[in-house]
């Protein structure tokens, strides 16, 4: 996969907390917004795409049959290629597999790639509970809901709550996660919340779900965010600034162990990470930052050792021994994360990672910038199955050089 | 410790579920095995998720297993408000001694007696006219109060 496909553009809206008196925009809305600011910046036009590709991450609040070919007719685009994304938080990522897959085989030579929700705006039957099909009807919701699983907060801290009964791994070196976060946003104007706070006020910070807690939680946020992706040769005619995809991984529905009784503290990162790098050519130590998928902190520690930038067990350790902030030697959530930067939905999450590790490797991240950053890696992370982390993990490595 | 029903979410019972939520009202835990590798599976699924195979057939299994891991969901978030009244929820991935995980809420337990490998019992409590559900207790060892 060298270097045959690269990112040209990228556009990320402001996010919106849906507060009363907030003009209050419409997914097709901010697919648009989106998709205007990744135009611009590739200084391309929507008229570009016609008999191209267009790509979109599944909304949950517009589900709906024909998505994309209905979001193709509200941006009036005629693409001769469709991708739907039903991925979660690693929708963006599927895409640009995908997209990079259509690209190197010639049928297109360049995707438009929307992600946006505006799950604030959904209505709810209960506190927190989208109306997605899949969370109020059928076998996965009736063997749940019914039992008194309360949503990601609980599923999560299920798989923490072992995680951290397995391995040496403190709720310090957790919070040293989402205190890098808040401090990364402090230094990005497009965070939602960003006023630095201590590890104290970290861990002190209200028990939602032993052992998850107030500020191991991204706040959900409307917005949208987009992405260009074209072949090597193209985006060098379009840009002097091309981030190229070196490598990239899937995994879906990885187990560790057998599938009765499996082993939740690894990640699909254990598997599609290494074949991520391998693709690349690097090695973890050659990455020049990280962008994990920070829902939720924990996570952040088992994606670290399932890179392999540690053994398995020792993220915590690791994390307390590296300066993760941009200027220091292991640059992590260098936007702010979703932890503070918000999470348009759980679905569009997953473009944050990805478009932030454009930005630095672009050299356009302004006072957080990485310097010299050339390698850098992102994921994506999507869906609950039952009684494990993720459903989908993507790993990606990008770099400026072909 | 009877908790509500009222305002708490029930299943949408199919031909393919209905064996579950029916023996729970006798008071058993039913579990599919499959009838090739012998794995108990769960939740309902369309073939064993060991083998493939499609031999699955509804099969008593023991009511007892060991909590994995746990949380206290101290407040309701992506369910009913019936589940006000039952706050802090002790909820658990609990391994069943016949070799399938499940979620499981322990009552009749203090949160501060929630232990990883901790020994549950599961018993029956009716949530519709249709269904019953299983929750856990701990199981009293000797030696212990």
């Amino acid at each position: 996969m060298s270097a045959e496909v690269a990112i040209v553009g990228y556009g990320r809206t402001p996010y919106s907390r849906n507060k009363p008196g907030e003009r209050s925009y419409t997914v097709d809305e901010y697919l648009a917004w989106a998709a205007e600011l990744a135009l611009n910046s590739a200084r391309m036009s929507k008229n570009d795409f016609d008999g191209q590709g267009l790509g979109v991450a599944h909304a949950e609040v517009a589900h709906t049959v024909n998505w994309s070919a209905a979001v193709a007719e509200v941006l009036g685009i005629s693409p001769q290629v469709l991708l739907r994304a039903d991925q979660g938080g690693a929708s963006a990522g599927s895409l640009l597999i995908r997209a990079s897959a259509m690209i190197r085989a010639g049928i297109v030579d360049r995707v438009l790639v929307l992600g946006a929700d505006t799950p604030l705006s959904m209505p709810s039957v209960a506190p927190g509970l989208p109306l997605s099909p899949e969370r109020t009807r059928g076998v996965f919701w009736d063997f749940q809901g019914p039992f008194g699983v309360m949503g990601a907060g609980a599923q999560f801290a299920l798989i923490q709550q072992r995680y951290m009964h397995e391995h040496p791994v403190t709720i310090e070196h957790l919070g040293k996660v989402a205190v890098t976060a808040r401090y990364h946003a402090s230094l990005n104007p497009a965070a939602i919340y960003r006023k630095p706070f201590t590890i104290d006020e970290y861990v002190n910070s209200r028990m939602l779900s032993d052992p998850i807690r107030l500020l191991d939680c991204v706040p959900i946020v409307n917005g949208g965010l987009a992405y260009i992706v074209t072949s090597a040769e193209t985006a060098r005619k379009i840009t002097d600034r091309p981030v190229y995809l070196l490598g990239a991984g899937e995994a879906n529905n990885y187990y560790r162990g057998s599938r009765s009784l499996p082993d939740v503290t690894y990640t699909g990162f254990a598997d599609s990470a290494p074949r991520a790098l391998k693709t690349a050519g690097v090695e973890p130590k050659q990455l020049d930052f990280l962008q994990p998928y920070d829902d939720y902190p924990f996570i952040v520690s088992m994606t670290i050792e399932d890179f392999g930038f540690c053994k398995k067990g020792q993220g915590g350790k690791f994390m307390e021994e590296h300066d993760l902030r941009f200027n220091g030697d292991f640059p992590l959530l260098t936007d702010g994360g979703q932890l503070s930067g918000g999470q348009p939905g759980g679905a569009i999450g997953g473009f944050a990672p990805l478009i932030e590790a454009v930005t630095q490797l672009r050299g356009e991240a302004g006072v957080r910038q990485v310097k010299d950053a050339r390698l850098g890696a992102a994921c994506g992370f999507g869906g609950i199955p039952y009684g494990r982390p993720g459903r989908t993990c993507i790993a990606m490595i990008f770099g400026n050089e072909a | 410790m009877a908790s509500s029903t009222k305002d708490k979410p029930v299943p949408q019972i199919t031909d393919q579920t209905r064996p579950f939520w029916t023996a729970g009202k006798q008071g058993k835990l039913m579990l599919q095995k499959c009838g090739k590798c012998g794995t108990f599976n769960f939740f309902p699924k369309p073939w064993c998720v060991e083998c493939g195979s499609r031999d699955l057939a509804w099969t008593e299994a023991r009511p007892f297993g060991t909590v994995y891991t746990f949380t206290i969901s101290r407040n309701v978030s992506m369910n009913y408000p019936g589940w006000e009244g039952d706050l802090p929820v002790l909820m658990c991935l609990i391994d069943l001694d016949d070799g399938a995980r499940t979620y499981g809420q322990v009552t009749d337990c203090r949160p501060e007696d929630m232990k990883i490998g901790m020994r549950v019992r599961a018993y029956f409590e009716d949530i519709s006219d249709e269904a019953s559900i299983p929750r856990f207790r701990p199981v009293q060892v000797a030696g212990q109060t």
